[in-house]
């Protein structure tokens, strides 16, 4: 039987402000444990929190990057549960007044996800299970969080992890987190259930907890889908319970369940003044934000003119394109540019992270000069990606690798009266490139190249050959 | 008769006394009296001497605060660093907070001597103090009967003379009804005007600190060196009350608007109506204009009250689980049944009914039923109080329904216990401060209150009221005779 | 009783009309929310006394008819954007300090899993 996948992503994001949401703490990764502490964020009794006001600007910066509906009014409340790694008993989160509701992401097919809602809470501590022992550390009890909650508006597995990676994309680029999947400062819940095509009733769903990479999203919900349609063929009903994907054997199991989970009893934190954050700061947070990612890609193919290839490489990772656009404002051309960090930069690059942090040892108008050599035809493209190669080893200057003489003397005419002669040099090579034997020009560009120092421009003097021997 | 702060001062001044000799006439005191009283479950002899030396050396230097070197205590809900602070309950056995509340920093820079930690009912719940771990303290004007709660050992500290003034916290009376049933001054201040920082929390939106003094002037010095706002504490105000409150008490309260609610009558022991009565008049005849008016939604206040308060403290007192401070059960079998043991152990009677009561009334199916009402009913109660003040300056009302009850009274059962705070609770529900002043004894000899209610952050108002009812009633009830006799 | 027939609140509660009587499973479903637990003894007698709370706490129900959608606390003091905590760090407490109260190790807070 075919069923149609019901699905809705809750994602929760670190914030990456300096200090905590309740306190002044550093919410600095590491550290020894219990060290980035103080009454406020391990709950001791008498003390108060302090909203953070970085949170919430960065939660409205979410918001209106997803297209979201701001509250301009927003409160606290206190979600209650009692576990180790939450000092209060409580977590501090928003519950009926969220600071942004009702915004969309697109997916490339043009298919809008819904928002639902994005509301801040406060991180738990860690518990480390050891031997009999419970050790407890908490230093990131009290890290800000964003939760952001798409409607069940996906329906399948590869729009999941799309609209995780855009997510992903569109928080790296305006600022507010590293997104780091792996070490837990973006982590997705996936909410699923089936049903029939069709049938507008929503089938008994699961909630696979914590799912740490893009591509476990994907393969996630294909194991959970293929689970329970095994369910329903079989005619038995989906049990509503809180899944783990294992990614080592690719299966979805059911998690422990915590006892007493389902009743949190919210109410308004009374010790939190509810806020109101007016137009006017709406408006200068909307300003601060930079261009949006797929601004930024449509604008890359339609006004600079890059391929959808070339656009799409440049264009995913933050840093990249600042320094892309650094190096066009110097002056330098958007195809050599681009060609260049994708060619011989990303090389240098195997791993997504190393892009991600793009720590390069020239400055863009140190890149910019060398394109513009390349630009101007005072170098071959070769040429330009060798050198390119060298200032990223040394992080010296192009100067350090070209001299100004070496880029005089291969003027149009000079290239040609010089083809004209690697011709006459070699009257038998040339006869047999016009005799379809393409391979002996490789005769010709030896000659000029030995004559240039290699600085010619090879493509050129191609062209120029062939005009010359069909003559 | 009883020399107060002003008084103190002066003579510390004056080098008449010092500071440690002070202190030592209190410790004596605490040593002869306390152990029948006990109103300190914990002192702190060697750092209060240590403080009464500083403060010497602060008095010789001169310029020093008007608190400096006078001997007082601080109810154990309230934050001391390095001192046990367990709001006498099981649970926070040996809790020693590294960080001090916000009262007793601003208190220990102006040379503050503490003498120890008071009794209280366990985490603030209660109306005699018999809730506590340690024991009830007893009423020092008669030791059969108790000293009400939830500051019932501030109220008997003072009462005493075994400190020159207490803080106390009330969330629904618990500054106020002690001091009425001890004949002491307690004032309960506009929530907000006193930082929470650091006082353990019961009912988070209701919880305020206060003086319980012997004077309505020793309260207003004191309510003078406690309040302001406080960025540790984002429900504080700093509001600006123009000057010091305690020189300006003497003020003429002729046409003085003062309302008397009938609600704040219904139920009310007659001896106590009629010793309000009597205060009344007094008001009447010093040229003051009495209102009478209606607060029709007063009727609700108590078990709203009981609703608001319980699902705060359910929450709050939530991380009391055995892991990062106080009681840890001994045995267990995993770490959920060690936080159930824990606290099924650490909390007393009264603390468990309330958790229960709060969880109740969050828990889903009745939230809407019982929280979410009681939050409309206390808007309402906001409302008519708004309205109220904008008639009157202050409201007289009993403090409570009845004097001190007997030692273990325990009546009929908890809610029987619920509805001696009919009079206090509207006031931390609307957030507005009022004073509580002995205004008489009943036919055994106890002391009544009546309590003096302004509009938010009008103390200064009521304190004038108070001052005025202190210095122009006489003597309303006998002196105590004991403790340090100075 | 030290409160006279006249008060109000006694009378409602006396004459209070309830939902429903509070039930032994009930009391036990609350204390498992609440994390504590109780005797056979202690339950019997827990569940007589919370059945008058909750219906003293009950007029407060009953005083209002219909839902509460309205609710929010129009006059609630509220602080602006401008009003909130700046992001500026504030040293953290030594680990000693933190852990002062418990016997941890190496730093951490500790709590053996069983314990007898
Ligand atoms: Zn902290």
């Amino acid at each position: 039987m075919n069923y149609e996948i019901v699905c809705g992503i809750e994602t929760h994001i670190e914030l990456a402000t300096k200090t905590k949401i309740f306190c002044g703490c550093t919410t600095e990764f590491g550290g020894e444990p219990n060290t980035h502490c103080c009454p406020v964020c391990t709950g001791q009794p008498g003390s108060l929190p302090i909203l953070n006001q970085k949170v919430v600007e960065y939660a409205i910066k979410a918001g209106l990057a997803l297209n979201c509906k701001i509250n301009t009014k927003s409160h606290m409340d206190r979600k209650n549960y009692v576990y180790p790694d939450l000092p209060k008993a409580y977590q501090i989160s928003q519950y009926d007044e969220p600071l942004c509701e009702k915004g969309y992401i697109e997916l490339d097919s043009g298919k809008r996800i819904g928002i639902t809602r994005i509301h801040i809470e406060e991180d738990a501590g860690k518990l480390i299970h050891e031997s009999g022992l419970t050790y407890i550390d908490y230093n990131r009890s009290g890290v800000p969080l964003i939760e952001i909650v798409s409607e069940p508006d996906i329906s399948s597995a590869e729009e999941a992890k799309e609209y995780a990676e855009k997510l992903q994309l569109i928080m790296r680029y305006i600022g507010i987190s590293d997104c780091k999947m792996q070490e837990g400062s973006m982590r997705c819940d996936v909410n699923l259930s089936l049903r029939k095509p069709g049938d507008p009733r929503f089938g008994v769903r699961t909630e696979i907890k914590n799912i740490n990479s893009l591509s476990f999203i994907q393969k996630a919900v294909m194991a959970e889908a293929e689970r329970q349609a095994d369910i329903l063929d079989a005619g038995g009903t989906v049990v509503q319970q809180t899944m783990r994907y294992d990614e080592g054997t690719n299966s979805v199991t059911p998690m422990r369940d915590k006892e007493n989970s389902d009743d949190y009893r919210y109410f308004p934190d009374p010790d939190i003044l509810r806020f109101c954050v007016d137009d006017k700061k709406v408006e200068e947070i909307r300003e601060s934000l930079p261009e949006l990612p797929f601004d930024k890609l449509k604008r890359y193919m339609n006004v600079l003119g890059l391929s959808e290839a070339t656009a799409k490489q440049i264009f995913r990772y933050r840093m990249v394109a600042e320094f892309f656009e650094d190096t066009l404002a110097e002056g330098a051309s958007v195809k050599n540019t681009a060609n260049l960090i994708v060619v011989t930069i990303f090389s240098n690059m195997d791993t997504e992270e190393e892009k991600e942090l793009f720590a390069i040892r020239i400055s863009a108008a140190q890149f910019a000069a060398l394109v513009k050599l390349a630009d101007e035809k005072k170098i071959n493209i070769g040429v330009a990606q060798s050198t390119l190669q060298k200032m990223l080893e040394s992080g010296k200057p192009v100067e350090e690798f070209i001299k100004p003489e070496d880029l005089v003397g291969i003027s149009d005419e000079a290239l040609e009266s010089l083809c004209k002669e690697a011709i006459d040099a070699n009257p038998e090579a040339a006869a047999n490139v016009r005799n379809g034997k393409d391979k002996a020009i490789n005769v010709m560009f030896g000659y000029i190249m030995k004559k240039t120092g290699g600085k010619a421009d090879i493509r050129k003097a191609e062209v120029l050959l062939r005009k010359l021997i069909r003559q | 008769m009883r020399a107060g702060i002003y008084e103190l001062a002066i003579r510390l001044r004056n080098r008449e006394i010092s500071a440690v000799e002070l202190t030592k006439a209190y410790i004596d005191a605490i040593e002869k009296l306390n152990p029948a009283i006990n109103a300190y479950v914990y002192l702190t002899f060697d750092t209060a001497l240590k403080a009464a030396e500083q403060a010497d050396q602060m008095l010789k230097e001169g310029d020093a605060p008007l608190l400096c070197g006078i001997p007082m205590a601080l109810k154990d809900n309230i934050c001391t660093d390095g001192i046990a602070t367990t709001c006498c309950s099981k649970i926070l056995k040996d809790f020693k907070p590294y960080y001090d509340a916000a009262v007793w920093e601003k208190l220990k820079a102006q040379g503050a001597v503490l003498l120890g930690k008071t009794n209280m009912d366990e985490f603030a719940m209660g109306s005699t103090s018999e809730t506590s771990c340690y024991g009830a303290p007893l009423n020092p004007r008669n030791t059969n009967y108790v000293t009400g709660g939830s500051s019932g050992g501030s109220a008997a500290a003072v009462c005493a003379n075994l400190a020159v003034y207490s803080l106390g916290s009330d969330t629904g009376g618990s500054i106020r009804q002690p001091a009425s049933f001890c004949g002491v001054v307690g004032l309960k201040p506009t929530y907000g005007a006193v930082s929470r920082y650091g006082l353990i929390a019961y009912g988070s939106s209701l919880d305020q600190i206060g003086p319980l003094a012997n004077s309505v002037k020793d309260a207003a010095i004191v309510f003078d060196a406690i309040k302001g706002g406080d960025k540790r504490d984002q429900t504080s105000v700093d509001y600006d009350y123009g000057s010091s409150l305690a020189e300006c008490l003497d003020r003429d309260i002729k046409g003085m608007r003062i309302g008397v609610a009938e609600e704040f009558f219904e139920g009310i022991n007659t001896e106590i109506k009629s010793k309000i009565e009597k205060a009344i008049k007094l008001f009447e005849n010093n040229g003051a204009v009495i209102e009478n008016i209606r607060l029709p939604a007063l009727k609700l206040a108590l078990p709203v009250y009981y609703i608001i308060a319980c699902a705060e403290a359910s929450s709050n007192l939530g991380r009391y689980d055995g892991i990062r401070y106080g009681y840890r059960t001994s045995s267990y079998t995993g770490i959920e049944d060690m936080i159930v043991r824990t606290r099924s152990e650490g909390f007393g009677d009264e603390v468990k009914r309330r958790i229960m009561l709060g969880t109740y009334v969050l828990s889903s199916g009745y939230y809407d039923a019982y929280y979410k009402k009681a939050c409309l009913i206390r808007e309402e109660i906001n409302r008519e109080f708004d309205a109220v003040f904008e008639n009157c300056d202050v409201l007289v009302a009993p403090t409570a329904p009845n004097t001190a009850f007997p030692l273990n009274h325990k009546g009929d059962s908890p809610v029987e216990m619920y509805l001696s705070d009919i009079c206090t609770v509207p006031v931390n529900i609307a957030g507005v401060p009022a004073i509580s002043v002995p205004c008489g004894e009943d036919s055994r000899g106890l002391p009544i209150g009546m309590q003096i209610i302004g509009r938010r952050f009008g103390e200064a108002t009521v304190l004038q009221a108070a001052h005025f009812y202190e210095q122009s009633a006489g003597k309303v009830i006998g002196d105590y005779e004991g403790g340090a006799g100075i | 009783m030290f409160v006279s027939s006249g008060d109000l609140t006694a009378a409602a509660v006396r004459k209070g009309v309830r939902i429903m009587a509070i039930s032994k499973t009930e009391i036990e479903k609350l204390a498992k929310l609440a994390k504590l637990s109780f005797t056979d003894e202690e339950l019997e007698r827990f569940t007589a006394e919370f059945d008058e709370i909750i219906a003293f706490a009950d007029t407060v129900n009953q005083s209002i008819e219909g839902g509460t959608e309205q609710i929010r606390s129009v006059d609630a003091r509220m602080v602006s954007f401008d009003d909130l905590r700046p992001d500026e760090v504030v040293p953290s407490l030594p680990n000693d300090k933190i852990l002062s109260n418990v016997e941890g190790y190496n730093g951490f807070f500790k709590v053996e899993r069983s314990k007898k």
